[in-house]
């Protein structure tokens, strides 16, 4: 086992992967310490090193179960400063499970990161939104970070070095079945406009209403939890907020949701939110830009032909 | 038959914080207690469980002196004996110090075969509590789990992921942490609220759990907590429908989305 | 006691509740105290002010505990019309002789308080709880139904509020009538408290109570302002038979009473932290139901109507407190179940409940003068301003003036119709 001061990354999500890289190397300047990668494959560890990893160390674990690498990369990491790890939820089980072993802090959901005085400064949220903490750690710090929070660097003048390391993985968990989600083709996370559904909505057969809108509006139709996890009218990956997705898009058209701080989270960030509810008094006014204080039921057709127009 | 142990979290309810408008500080002053959301569903689950198949459940929480308020409440969810620990180390504990509290504790009181918690805490949504305590007990863990079935002392999991659902197993003591569709909570009905005052609750005392007072210190400190604040334009048509609809169709076109 | 019964099951932690089940309990009587909001209170809207001698009858010293607002030093009735306002003041620190008069309370935190000194004295209090129906074996009720469980006691105790579903389960009385109940709308608004102090010319700890008249549309009802320790309760109280028939939403006019120049001023820079509706019994005494009690059954507070409302004061709290300490002293007095309603009643005599029921029994009739929600605090405003102008011009001879006000606005015929009306109920 190797003994190294320094940055590290990690995300089996290969995108993420190479965004964690944008703040490695913001690290790397404040700090004037290497990054290193950590990847579960060569093809992901190649792309890594050309994007200005100084090292990449490929993980060959028998097991493959991110979730199990806890002790080997706590190992790996020896006497890190900074661990970054992507917010995925096996990456977040990870990260817990290394900062526990190197007795560190863990910032998860980390916004933004800097060094103030020898310290990793991270923001992040508090109470499902309603407020944002400033955290410091000392070092070692481990922080997760979402996906989309950084953008990918540009490739780099010159190429890392890869070398592998054989890993071992937590062997008491059996893996028995994998089933991947049926995406059903769409990925709300990258719709440019949204027409996100509520309560107000009556039954599953209403829902057309929200979708030839989106039709419209060459959008995608998002939903609050409840339509998804209780009514199950829409698939999961399309509900918006904390325990769901986050979503960025220049139009956010909520419509007969309420706007609680636990679903507005995944929307706040949108350009321009518009709302339509029939309660003047529900909160997504006061996060709305535009708004109609009405029947979805009587505004959304009349909408909907207003746009082709 | 299966000994469960349920750790749960007594926060404030968020709805009642406000965000002061001069300063951005929070308000908690209209807050009261409850057992954080996603607790709800792990304590669900074990107590579901247990009146199907036999065993008992305990629950665990460590918090500020108002910890004790939640008793009645987790003791009226099904739950056989509440243990908790009240410290004002909890006001700033992050997820480091809760690891190290909730794992000496149990090495008090356990051993337990399934330790049940939340996917995160309703207030600071750390979600590291399970893996840590894990990493600390030497216990192999699942998480964001929402099917749970039992047999002695196995477990068989569905995991819920952003990209697949995962089938694992494992032979307890393991951690395991719940999804919050993996059940509805309870509504506690009157006969349980009137036996939750019969049931045995214990307090644990910090001092007892041979920590060092370095453990106490937080490795993640909160440096500053803000309310979060939106800036937005707030135009809002409430004339009748077919006026209301043109004006924001305009709006619209004149922010160039249509 | 056996596991599943009690001396008393009161249904409802309000006010009437509480007092019923403290009383209970301090007497040694197992009593169950159930309420469906999450704690005690947790859902309760009211306007807030405390008439403090009905703590007292329960037990002295008791209100001191209690948390209390601010002491009302100042009793001011405000005449709007759509520009200004004529406000009197009654200024009176020294208003209640031992015991002073009347606090502002917040009701989440008084409920809450209460219900927590009747668990102290030993009531089992369970909140969360729905209560939807009541147990009736051989024509007597021996107990409550929620969900699924069953509770059984000697007698139980309706403390569910104006729209009372038990009192209606057990046959006592017919669904509340739009025409018996008012509506309140009531707002807090948070400001600091010294700020408070300065608008309303008090001292720390001591507060002003507010009615307004003529901020309704001319729909009977009116207006009502408190100051609380760093918040102001504002609300307004009205008819809805009356409102249902208006074409403007209520939560405009109560927008407008907010908006109005002579409100605004008390409450500009405040943050809205509450909002929230409930009825209030509205016929005051020839509201009470004949019967307010069964064989094993009585009700107490809003649920038997108990109310006044002259207008001037809106009393529901205080008549909840004595009728639940009645209801009490009764269960304990009761030789058996059967024997409860008719101490009730004589407690309710005996603390002098009814007695101030009747004072005011006719008070109703006045709000049906429409009048009295728009001409007459129009009239009252045109005459200030006649009074008090001063603009170079000729003035008209002071009677003459005082009169073509009184006819721009009324009628004569009506004035004096109205005044013998008014004379008529009081
Ligand atoms: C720990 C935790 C995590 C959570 N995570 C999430 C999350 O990730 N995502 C999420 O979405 N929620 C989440 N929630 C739930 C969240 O708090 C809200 O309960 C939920 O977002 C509300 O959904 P809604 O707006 O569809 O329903 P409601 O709040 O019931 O709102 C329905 C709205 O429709 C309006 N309406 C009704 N009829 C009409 C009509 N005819 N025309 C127009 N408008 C109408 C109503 O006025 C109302 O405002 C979470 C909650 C907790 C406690
Ligand atoms: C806007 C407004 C302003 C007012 N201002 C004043 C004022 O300034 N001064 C004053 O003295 N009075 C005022 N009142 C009147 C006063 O609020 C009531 O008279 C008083 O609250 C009555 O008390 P109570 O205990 O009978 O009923 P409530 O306070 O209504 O309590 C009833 C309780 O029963 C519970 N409950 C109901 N049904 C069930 C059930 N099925 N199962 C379990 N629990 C149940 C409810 O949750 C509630 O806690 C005002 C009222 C309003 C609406
Ligand atoms: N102070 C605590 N006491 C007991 N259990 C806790 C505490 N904090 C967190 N937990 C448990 O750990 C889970 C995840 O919390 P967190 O890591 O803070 O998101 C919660 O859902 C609880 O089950």
């Amino acid at each position: 086992m190797t003994n190294m001061t320094g940055i590290f990354i990690f995300s089996e999500d290969r995108a993420l992967a190479k965004q964690l890289l944008t703040p490695a190397l913001e690290l790397k300047q404040a700090l004037g310490q290497p990054v290193t990668a950590l990847a579960l494959d060569g093809e992901a560890a190649a792309e890594l090193a050309g994007h200005g990893a100084d090292k990449v160390l490929v993980l060959q674990s028998a097991s493959g179960w991110v979730e199990g690498l806890g002790d080997a990369v706590a190992g790996l990491v020896g006497e890190a400063s900074v661990i970054l790890i992507g917010g995925t939820q096996r990456g977040k089980h990870l990260a817990a499970h290394v900062a526990a072993r190197l007795d560190a802090g863990l910032t998860t959901d980390a916004k933004s990161l800097k060094i103030e005085a020898g310290k990793l400064v991270a923001s992040r949220i508090l109470y499902a939104g309603l407020a944002v903490c400033e955290e410091e750690q000392s070092f070692p710090a481990v922080a997760t970070v979402p996906a989309r929070t950084f953008p990918a660097p540009a490739a780099a003048a010159a190429a890392g070095t890869v070398e592998s390391v054989p890993t071992a993985a937590d062997g008491r968990i059996a893996v028995t079945g994998v089933t991947p989600v049926d995406k059903s083709g769409v990925d709300i996370s990258s719709a440019n406009k949204l027409v996100s559904v509520g309560r107000g909505f009556r039954s599953k057969d209403d829902l057309h209403l929200a979708v030839e809108l989106a039709g419209k509006l060459k959008g995608e139709v998002s939903c609050t939890r409840g339509i998804a996890e209780d009514e199950h009218w829409l698939p999961i990956e399309r509900y918006i907020g904390i325990s769901g997705q986050i979503v960025k898009p220049d139009l956010y058209l909520a419509v007969g949701l309420s706007g609680q701080v636990q679903h507005m989270v995944g929307a706040r960030e949108s350009k321009i939110i518009v709302a339509i509810n029939s309660d003047e008094r529900a909160p997504i006014f006061e996060a709305a830009d535009y708004g109609i204080v009405g029947d979805l039921y009587a505004v959304l057709p009349l909408l909907t032909a207003a746009i082709n127009a | 038959m299966p000994k469960f142990l349920v750790l749960y979290k007594w926060t404030l309810d968020e709805q009642d914080i406000k965000v002061k408008s001069d300063d951005l500080s929070l308000d908690a002053s209209r807050a009261k207690g409850k057992i954080s959301d996603f607790d709800r569903n792990a304590i669900e689950e074990a107590a579901a469980i247990v009146e199907k198949q036999g065993g008992s459940v305990e629950a665990l929480s460590y918090g500020t002196p108002t910890v004790k308020q939640s008793l009645k409440d987790v003791l009226s969810r099904g739950v056989d004996k509440a243990y908790w620990i009240g410290d004002a180390s909890a006001e700033t504990a992050d997820a480091a110090v809760t690891a190290k509290v909730l794992a000496a504790a149990i090495r008090k009181i356990g051993p337990y075969d399934f330790i049940l918690t939340g996917e995160g805490s309703s207030d600071q949504f750390n979600q590291q509590t399970a893996p840590r305590l894990a990493a600390l007990l030497g216990l192999p863990c699942l998480s964001f789990v929402h099917k749970l079935e039992v047999d002695g002392a196995k477990a068989s999991v569905a995991r819920k992921l952003a990209d697949c659902t995962e089938l694992a197993t494992v032979t307890g003591p393991a951690v395991i942490s719940v999804l919050s569709d993996i059940n509805k909570p309870r509504i506690p009905g009157l006969k349980q609220v009137l036996g939750a005052a019969k049931k045995p609750s214990e307090e644990i005392a910090l001092g007892s759990l041979g920590l060092a007072a370095e453990d106490l210190q937080p490795k993640a400190s909160r440096r500053s907590v803000k309310g979060f604040v939106m800036t937005r334009k707030n135009v809002i048509y409430k004339d009748a429908p077919a006026d209301a609809v043109a004006k924001l169709v305009s709006s619209l076109a004149g922010e160039g989305l249509i | 006691m056996s596991d599943d019964t009690f001396d008393a099951i009161v249904v409802g932690a309000g006010p009437a509740g509480s007092a019923c089940a403290y009383t209970l309990a301090k007497e040694g009587r197992s009593v169950l105290l159930l309420d469906r909001g999450n704690s005690a209170g947790a859902k309760n809207v009211s306007g807030g002010r405390l008439y403090t001698y009905a703590l007292e009858l329960v037990e002295p010293g008791l209100y001191e505990r209690a948390p209390l607002q601010r002491k009302i030093v100042r009793e001011q009735i405000m005449l709007m019309n759509d520009r200004g306002a004529t406000t009197v003041d009654y200024f009176d620190p020294g208003f209640g002789e031992a015991v002073p008069q009347s606090y502002s309370v917040i009701r989440a935190a008084l409920d809450e308080w209460f219900a927590g000194e009747a668990e102290a004295q030993g009531a089992m209090v369970a909140p969360g709880v729905v209560v939807d129906g009541l147990i009736e074996e051989n024509g007597r009720i021996v107990g409550i139904r929620t969900g699924e469980d069953e509770m059984r006691a000697d007698v139980v105790v309706a403390a569910d509020g104006v729209n009372s579903l038990l009192g209606q389960k057990a046959g006592l009385f017919p669904d509340v009538k739009a025409s018996a109940v008012g509506v309140g709308v009531k707002e807090t608004i948070e400001l600091p408290d010294e700020l408070i102090s300065a608008r309303f010319g008090v001292k720390e700890g001591e507060g002003a109570a507010r009615v307004a008249i003529g901020c309704t549309e001319g729909i009977s009802g009116g207006g009502f302002l408190y100051t609380n320790k760093g918040s102001i309760s504002l609300g307004i109280v009205f008819n809805p038979e009356q409102a249902g028939r208006q074409t403007r939403h209520i939560q405009d006019i109560f927008q407008d009473y907010k908006m109005h120049p002579a409100i605004h001023a008390l409450i500009e820079g405040g943050t809205s932290v509450e909002y929230g509706a409930h009825l209030v019994p509205e016929k005051g005494y020839h509201g009470i139901p004949k019967q307010l009690s069964r064989d094993g059954f009585v009700v107490v507070g809003d649920a038997a109507q108990f109310g006044i409302n002259t207008g001037l004061i809106i009393r529901g709290m205080d008549l909840a407190i004595v009728s639940g300490l009645a209801a009490a002293k009764a269960i304990i007095a009761a030789k058996q179940p059967a024997d409860v309603g008719t101490l009730y009643r004589q407690q309710l005599e005996e603390l002098l409940l009814i007695a101030n029921q009747q004072a005011y029994q006719n008070f109703h009739g006045i709000f049906e003068i429409s009048r009295i929600f728009r001409e007459y605090p129009a009239l009252a405003n045109d005459a200030m301003q006649f009074l008090f102008r001063v603009d170079g011009k000729k003035p008209k001879p002071m009677l003459k003036g005082l009169l073509d006000i009184v006819k721009r606005n009324v009628s004569f015929g009506k004035l004096l119709g109205d005044g013998w009306k008014i004379y008529r109920h009081i």
